[in-house]
C-alpha cells in the first residue's frame, strides 16, 4: 500500500505535462464561462414566465424549469450532441453535425438555466411589493422599475445560492471530456492510456479540480458575504 | 423516426435491466452517503481533535467533480487500499463519497438550527445530555434535513449517469450500447433521457411533499 | 418559620465585561407568589435563570429546600462547583416556562407534557398519560392532547408549556416574561391559568410586564434596577406607595 501511496502522490508525472493539463482547465474554464452565461440569460427569462400574469407563460416556464432541473447533465450533453443535430438535419434537410464544445456549452447551458431560474424566482418574489409600488406611484414604467428596482435586489439577494450552482456547473464541466473535448480530465484519460501509470494522474487531477474549487469557493463566498453585507447594513 | 417500436418498446428488457442497475448503485450509494454523512457530521461537531481533519475531508468530497472522483476511486483506490474490487463497488463508492460530504454539511446545519431554547426546556424538566440529543436535537434535524436529503438522492441519480464510464452496465450504459448497436441515436437517447427526467422528477416531488408536510404539521423550515 | 423553598444567596452574574448581576439575595417561602418587575435589562430574566441553572452564576448561591444548587459538599470539607449531572436532577424541582414557550414541535401537546415524566423520572407509558391528562385538563386543554403544537395559538401552546412543566411537580414555578410573546387577547388565557395555580398554593416566581397580575395576585413584588433589588414588598406597598423615584416612573409608565 506505501509503495502504491508512494506512486500515487509522486505528482512528477503531473507535473511533466502540466502545460497540456494547464491548457486542459482552461478549457474547463471555457466552457463554464459561456455554459454559465447561457444559463444565467434562459434562467432569467424562464423565471419570468413562471412569475407572468398569464397561466400559459407560467406552465411554459414550469415547463422548462421541470425538465431541464430533473435531467442528468451527462444524458443532456449525449443529447445535444448526437439527437439534435439530427433533429435539426431533418428540418433544414442536410447533414449537421454540432462541435462537442458547443453540445457541452448547450447541454450544461439549458440543465443549469432550470437552476438559475428557480434561484432568480425566488429572489423576484422575495423582493417586497411595497418596492415595486413605490415605483409605480413615482410613474416609473415597468421596464425601468424592472432594470434599477427588482434586478440589482435579486442578483444580491440571490448570490450565496448561485454561488453554489455556479460551483456545481464548474464541477459538472468535467462531463465533457467524454465527448473528446480536450478538458483536463480528457488530457489525464489520454495521457493514462499513453503512460499507463493512472495513480498519479488521477490522484493529481483531483488535487487540482480540489485546489482550484476550494480557492474559487473561498473567493466566491467571501466577496458574496461581503457584498450582501454592504446592501443589507 | 417511427422506430420506437424497434429501437426502444423492443429493447425492454436491456432497458429495465439497466434501470435495476441504476437504482441498485443508487440505493446504495444514498444509504452509506447518509450514513457516512451523519458519522461526519458528528465527529466535526463533538470530536474536537479530529475535527481538522473531518473539515478537510469533507470540503475534499464536496469540492471534486463526480467524474473525478469515479475514475480516482476504481483506479487508485484499489492500487492504495486493495479495494473496491469490482466496477460496480467503485461506482457506488464514488456516489456516497459525493454525496456524504454534503450530507455532512446539511446535518451539521440542521443541528445548529435547533433554536437553543429547545434544548434549554428539555435540560430544565432534568434532562440529561444524552437524553437531549437522542430526543430533541436528532428527531428535529432528521425532519428538518429531510428534504436536503431527498435531494441529495435526486443528485445521486444524475452522477449514476456516469457510471456507465467505468463499464457498470446502468440505463445509460445499456441505451449506448443500443446505440452502439443499430446507430440510431434519437429515439433511445430521448426515450433514456425522459425515464430520468421522470424518474427525477417523481424523487423531488416526493422531497416537495416532505417538505410541506413538515411546514403544516411541525412548523419546521427545511434545512 | 419553615426553611424557604428558595433562597438566593448574593448572586453575581457577569457576562465578559458586563455585570448584569451585583448581589441579589432573597427568600420564597412554600406557596407564596413573588414577583419580579424591572426594566429591560435589569436582570429578572438573568436572575430567574441563575435559579435554575441555565446561566451559571459568577458567585452567590441558590438553596433548594436547603440544599446548595451550585455547590456540593466534597469529602475533605470544602466546597466543589456541582457536576451537571447533579443539577439535572435537581432541576426537575424546578419548573420554568418560557417566554417563547420553546415546545418541541416533533412531539404532539401530550407527548411534550409526558416526555419527562416517562424518561427522567421512570413513569410507565399509562402512568405518564394519566398524569399528563390531568395536567393538561389543569390548563383546560385536554381536547388537544394529539395535536402538534404547530396547530394551536400561542396562548394555548403557553399552556401546554405550563402543564410540561407541571408534570414533573416541581416544588416551584418559575415563569420568565410567560406572555410578553403574546398578542394582547391571548395574554388572558394563561394569565388565568396562572391566576389559578396562585390560588392552588403554587410556589411561584413570576418576571412580568404585566403589572395588574403582580398587584393581585403576587404576595411580594420585587423591583431589580441595574442587577440589584431596588425595592421589594407586598403589592400595597410597591403600587400604592413607592419609597424610590424609579419606581414611581417604572409604575406610572407600565401601569395601565
Amino acid at each position: 500500500m506505501s509503495e502504491s501511496l508512494h506512486q500515487a502522490l509522486d505528482l512528477s508525472l503531473f507535473w511533466e505535462y502540466r502545460h497540456v493539463l494547464l491548457g486542459g482547465l482552461a478549457v474547463n474554464f471555457y466552457v463554464f464561462a459561456a455554459a454559465a452565461v447561457l444559463a444565467l440569460g434562459i434562467g432569467l427569462g424562464a423565471a419570468l414566465l413562471r412569475v407572468n400574469r398569464l397561466p400559459v407563460f407560467r406552465w411554459l416556464g414550469t415547463l422548462h424549469v421541470e425538465v431541464f432541473r430533473n435531467a442528468p447533465e451527462y444524458i443532456m450533453v449525449v443529447w445535444v450532441h448526437f439527437v439534435l443535430p439530427l433533429l435539426l438535419g431533418y428540418i433544414i434537410h442536410s447533414r449537421l453535425e454540432f462541435n462537442p464544445f458547443v453540445s457541452s456549452v448547450i447541454g450544461l447551458g439549458f440543465v443549469y438555466s432550470g437552476y438559475f431560474a428557480e434561484t432568480f424566482r425566488a429572489g423576484i418574489e422575495a423582493i417586497p411589493i411595497a418596492h415595486i409600488e413605490a415605483g409605480r406611484s413615482l410613474g416609473m414604467p415597468e421596464r425601468l422599475i424592472f432594470r434599477r428596482i427588482v434586478l440589482p435586489q435579486v442578483v444580491r439577494r440571490m448570490l450565496p445560492e448561485s454561488v453554489n450552482q455556479f460551483i456545481s456547473l464548474f464541477k459538472a464541466t468535467t462531463i465533457v471530456s467524454l465527448i473528446a473535448v480536450p478538458d483536463l480530465m480528457y488530457d489525464v484519460t489520454m495521457i493514462t492510456q499513453q503512460e499507463m501509470r493512472p495513480l498519479p494522474l488521477y490522484t493529481g487531477a483531483a488535487l487540482t479540480y480540489f485546489a482550484v474549487i476550494l480557492a474559487a469557493s473561498s473567493v466566491l463566498r467571501a466577496l458574496s458575504e461581503r457584498w450582501r453585507a454592504r446592501i443589507y447594513a | 423516426m417511427g422506430n420506437w417500436q424497434r429501437l426502444v418498446w423492443n429493447q425492454r428488457d436491456a432497458l429495465m435491466a439497466g434501470i435495476v442497475v441504476t437504482v441498485e448503485v443508487c440505493a446504495i450509494a444514498f444509504a452509506i452517503a447518509v450514513l457516512v454523512g451523519l458519522l461526519l457530521c458528528l465527529v466535526r461537531m463533538y470530536v474536537r481533535p479530529l475535527r481538522p481533519i473531518v473539515i478537510v475531508v469533507i470540503e475534499f468530497f464536496r469540492a471534486t467533480p463526480i467524474l473525478v472522483q469515479l475514475l480516482w476511486v476504481n483506479y487508485v483506490w484499489p492500487a492504495l487500499f486493495g479495494w473496491p474490487d469490482s466496477f460496480f463497488a467503485a461506482a457506488w463508492v464514488a456516489l456516497a463519497v459525493q454525496s456524504s460530504g454534503y450530507l455532512a454539511e446539511t446535518f451539521r446545519g440542521a443541528i445548529e438550527a435547533i433554536p437553543k431554547g429547545q434544548r434549554e426546556a428539555a435540560y430544565s424538566v432534568g434532562m440529561s445530555p444524552v437524553l437531549v440529543f437522542w430526543r430533541i436535537v436528532m428527531p428535529q434535524a432528521a425532519l428538518s434535513s429531510a428534504p436536503s436529503i431527498v435531494n441529495q438522492f435526486t443528485v445521486i441519480v444524475k452522477s449514476s449517469t456516469l457510471v456507465s464510464v467505468i463499464t457498470v452496465p446502468d440505463l445509460m450504459f445499456q441505451s449506448q450500447k443500443i446505440v452502439n448497436i443499430w446507430y440510431e441515436p434519437i429515439e433511445i437517447l430521448t426515450a433514456t433521457a425522459a425515464l430520468y427526467i421522470v424518474l427525477i422528477f417523481l424523487v423531488s416531488a416526493a422531497g416537495k411533499h416532505i417538505s410541506d408536510v413538515l411546514r403544516r404539521r411541525y412548523a419546521i423550515a427545511a434545512t | 418559620m419553615t426553611a424557604p423553598t428558595i433562597r438566593v444567596v448574593e448572586l453575581h452574574k457577569r457576562f465578559g465585561p458586563l455585570e448584569v448581576l451585583k448581589g441579589v439575595s432573597f427568600d420564597v417561602h412554600r406557596g407564596k407568589v413573588v414577583s419580579m418587575i424591572g426594566a429591560s435589562g435589569s436582570g429578572k430574566s438573568t436572575l430567574l435563570r441563575c435559579i435554575n441553572h441555565l446561566e451559571t452564576p459568577t458567585a452567590g448561591d441558590v438553596l433548594i429546600d436547603g440544599e446548595s444548587l451550585c455547590y456540593r459538599a466534597s469529602p475533605d470539607g470544602k466546597r466543589k462547583l456541582r457536576p451537571l449531572s447533579e443539577i439535572n436532577r435537581m432541576r426537575r424541582d424546578l419548573g420554568i416556562v418560557f417566554q417563547q414557550f420553546n415546545l418541541w414541535p416533533h412531539m404532539t401537546v401530550v407527548g411534550n407534557v409526558i416526555e419527562a415524566p416517562q424518561r427522567v423520572r421512570g413513569l410507565s407509558r399509562k402512568e405518564a398519560m394519566e398524569l399528563g391528562a390531568a395536567c393538561l385538563a389543569r390548563v383546560h386543554l385536554a381536547e388537544k392532547a394529539t395535536q402538534y403544537p404547530a396547530r394551536l395559538s400561542g396562548g394555548q401552546q403557553q399552556r401546554v408549556a405550563i402543564a410540561r412543566a407541571l408534570a414533573m411537580q416541581p416544588k416551584v414555578m418559575l415563569f420568565d416574561e410567560p406572555t410578553s410573546s403574546l398578542d394582547p387577547e391571548l395574554t388572558e388565557e394563561v394569565l388565568g391559568v396562572m391566576r389559578e395555580l396562585a390560588a392552588d398554593g403554587t410556589t411561584m416566581i413570576v418576571v412580568t410586564h404585566e403589572m395588574g397580575f403582580a398587584r393581585d395576585v403576587s404576595d411580594r413584588v420585587m423591583f431589580l434596577h441595574n442587577g440589584l433589588i431596588e425595592e421589594e414588598g407586598p403589592p400595597q406597598d410597591i403600587f400604592g406607595a413607592p419609597k424610590s423615584e424609579r419606581l414611581r416612573q417604572f409604575i406610572s409608565k407600565h401601569l395601565r
